[in-house]
């Protein structure tokens, strides 16, 4: 099994078999957790750079996990704690960790586009762990595996992505990903924080949030990033929640249950009230579970060609 | 020194010779005759198949970082990057350190040209330092030979500013020159904002960013009856504003950039920072738009917004990479083959070169007896593609890509520029 890639840089650019391929595999791995010994040696002669530029510290212990579960030797680089901030240049950067041998860069930059512009550059595979306000593929890919455990075949279903579009990596992959399995995806939120232009991408528009609701199958709420914003894009806080915060109230006048994950750090009572994050119909741990095995099959199969571990 | 241009198809509306193929004999500088197969000693014969001649070609709008950062073009480079284009002269932005807002600058960028066949004329800033906030000392500049004034690539944002600079250069008849762009709506963006930009998950820059400053910039032309070029222009809706303010009689010209005439945002999909410009390359409907308009004489110039970039401030990430391209080189090449088939060459050259001398005044002769000698040599049935740039960098997608059109060189006065 092997993908159509080299890199994984967006879901953008996989194939739908490709996606397929990974949930398989991830199936495998998710298997290989459950043991009283998660490891597998697939990967023993394998060095990955886990290198940091932005802040992170879920998404980097996840893919920790995924790689040194695979038998990886793993190298962490963080910004802060690097020669970034005496100015070297991310070419110079990731070639002076592949200087001593690595084998593949898993990297999160606040640049959209910067995992295109280091593949230019670089031999070795990369994998997006988060690109600006890009593509956040395996988030992407984990969100819509936890959506397929739940629901089977995710074509006809109704996905909807609440909150920030306009700052949302996690959107973005999302679209991709749920599109290309064929489901529908509405997005909703203050129209600030929605996309001009998002309807070009096939999705459909839904400002307010409960209408939105009441069309899906499933609720995807993200994380407000107010690190991000540059414009005053919403009054406050207090206001987003009253008007586009989920709460059990707004999903107990639904006349149906709807899923609802959320990609973490969760603002609790913000975009999410804590009585849904906690509630029945979340799988938001499972969505954290869920990274570790998605990962683990990104890492492995963009490896190379090797036989799946038993 | 005479020159013998022998067997030249004329390409100038302004001459009697227009579109007939003649020879040209110049001697110390002034075009002696003009026929068929002229009977003349000359030093030099210039000869070549499909060899046309124009008015020499001015390059409105150009970046040549001297004094401040020659690392990225030095006037001489920057000249020499201009013969190899055709250009006979070169308006150069105030984009220097220190910025060309006072009578020695301009003076110093003059002097640093004067034995050059390319003619250099300064652009003075409208704000001292390019700050936005007072009016530099337009006059002395102007009277020691700034052409116009701009803020160059930081457009003036302050309305008030902007109408009293635009009242202050009406005592000697001052053009100022803008790229419309609005600081507010274009923070943080990174491309034309568009299916393309919302597709690769890049902040946009919305049309309005631009089209809101032109609607302003032309709302205070009116009021104050003064002179205005807007240089960049690259949305469709830019184009029809212009289009209604020619028609009202204001006194509004403008141009636009061989990059803008021959691409759209499909290019951004790479991430590439080549393409990475001010005002950004917008959608096809833009593109195809500014072509119309430079068809039906809405738009009056091309200016090859030449803005060259090291290596190093390219190489990087889109978003942090800095902005605009090396382009005078190409800039005949790349706005004729984007326009091959809808403009005709006459259209293009009058584009390059008639055009802006009316509007800056830069007295150039027509081709004809007696006229000084300031022309542009060039063919239409050869392609152009470059591997090296004279330029001192190389920051322009078209290298190694080939080209129809073709410079052949200039003549000025008694100099002879030619290209290999």
């Amino acid at each position: 099994m092997s993908l159509s890639v080299k890199h994984l840089l967006g879901i953008k650019e996989l194939q739908q078999q490709d996606i397929e391929t990974i949930f398989k595999t991830a199936d495998n791995f998710k298997q290989v957790l459950q043991r009283p010994i998660k490891k597998v040696p697939a990967l023993r002669d394998t060095t990955i750079a886990n290198i940091f530029f932005e802040n992170s510290t879920r998404t980097r212990t996840s893919f920790e996990l995924a790689e040194k579960r695979l038998g990886a030797d793993v190298v962490n680089f963080s910004a802060s704690a690097s020669s970034v901030s005496k100015g070297e240049t991310l070419i110079d950067t990731v070639n002076n960790i592949l200087a001593m041998k690595v084998d593949m860069v898993v990297m999160r930059h606040a640049a959209s586009g910067a995992p295109w512009f280091l593949a230019q550059h670089i031999d070795a595979s990369i994998i997006n762990a988060g690109d600006g306000v890009n593509e956040h593929p395996t988030q992407g890919l984990l969100d819509a595996f936890s959506m397929r455990e739940k629901f089977g075949d995710l074509s006809g279903k109704t996905v909807a992505i609440v909150g920030d579009i306009m700052h949302s990596r996690v959107a973005m992959s999302n679209i991709y990903c749920l599109q290309k399995l064929g489901a529908k995806v509405i997005v909703s939120g203050p129209p600030t924080l929605i996309p001009k232009h998002i309807e070009s991408m096939g999705v459909s528009v839904e400002y307010s949030v409960k209408k939105a609701l009441q069309q899906c199958d499933i609720a995807n709420i993200l994380r407000i990033q107010l690190e991000r914003q540059q414009k005053p894009l919403f009054s406050s806080l207090r206001e987003y929640a009253l008007f586009y915060g989920v709460n059990k109230q707004m999903l107990d006048s639904l006349n149906k249950e709807i899923l609802i994950l959320h990609p973490g750090p969760i603002n609790r009572g913000v975009e999410i009230d804590s009585d849904v994050a906690d509630g029945k119909h979340s799988v938001i741990l499972d969505q954290v579970e869920n990274g570790v095995a998605i990962r683990m099959a990104v890492v492995y199969l963009l490896s190379g060609n090797r036989e799946m571990p038993e | 020194m005479a020159i013998l241009i022998r067997g030249a198809k004329v390409i100038d509306e302004s001459s009697a010779y227009h579109l007939q193929t003649v020879d040209i004999f110049i001697e110390n500088g002034i075009v002696q005759s003009i026929g068929h197969s002229l009977n003349v000693k000359a030093d030099t014969i210039v000869e070549h198949p499909g060899m046309c001649i124009s008015m020499g070609w001015t390059d409105v709008f150009a970046d040549y970082r001297e004094p401040g950062f020659e690392h990225k073009e030095s006037i001489a480079t920057g000249l020499a990057s201009a013969a190899a284009g055709g250009f006979t002269s070169v308006m150069i932005a105030p984009n220097t350190h220190p910025t060309i807002s006072s009578k020695s600058v301009v003076q110093y960028i003059r002097k640093q040209a004067e034995a050059n066949a390319v003619s250099l004329c300064p652009i003075g800033s409208v704000s001292h330092n390019i700050e936005g906030k007072n009016l530099a000392e337009m006059l002395d500049m102007h009277a020691n030979g700034a052409i116009a004034f701009s803020d160059g690539w930081k457009p003036i944002q302050n309305v008030s500013l902007m109408l009293k600079a635009l009242e202050y250069v009406k005592s000697f008849e001052g053009t100022l020159i803008q790229i419309p762009m609005d600081a507010n709506l274009s923070l943080g963006g990174l491309m034309h904002e568009g299916a393309e930009s919302t597709q690769l998950g890049m902040p946009g820059i919305p049309a309005i960013a631009e089209t809101l400053q032109v609607h302003r910039d032309i709302e205070l032309l009116r009021y104050t009856n003064s002179r205005l070029h807007i240089t960049g222009i690259a949305a469709a809706e830019s184009v029809e504003l212009i289009r209604r303010a020619k028609a009202d009689g204001l006194k509004i010209t403008c141009s636009v950039t061989p990059y803008h005439l021959s691409l759209n945002d499909e290019v951004l999909r790479s991430y590439d920072s080549v393409y990475k410009v001010m005002p950004p390359i917008r959608s096809e409907k833009d593109r195809q738009a500014l072509i119309e308009g430079l068809k039906d004489g809405t738009i009056d110039c091309i200016a090859s917004h030449h803005r060259p970039q090291e290596w190093d401030a390219k190489a990087k990430e889109f978003e942090y990479a800095s902005d605009g391209m090396n382009v005078q080189e190409l800039s005949f090449a790349i706005a004729h083959n984007a326009t091959n088939e809808t403009l005709t060459i006459e259209h293009i050259i009058k584009s390059l070169a008639n055009n802006a001398n009316t509007i800056f005044g830069l007295n150039k002769d027509a081709v004809q007896e007696g006229a000084c000698a300031d022309f542009t040599l060039f063919t239409v049935m050869e392609s152009t593609q470059l591997n090296e740039m004279k330029s001192r960098v190389r920051n322009n997608p078209f290298l190694g890509k080939s080209l129809l059109g073709k410079v052949l060189g200039i003549v000025k006065c008694d100099t002879l520029v030619m290209n290999n």
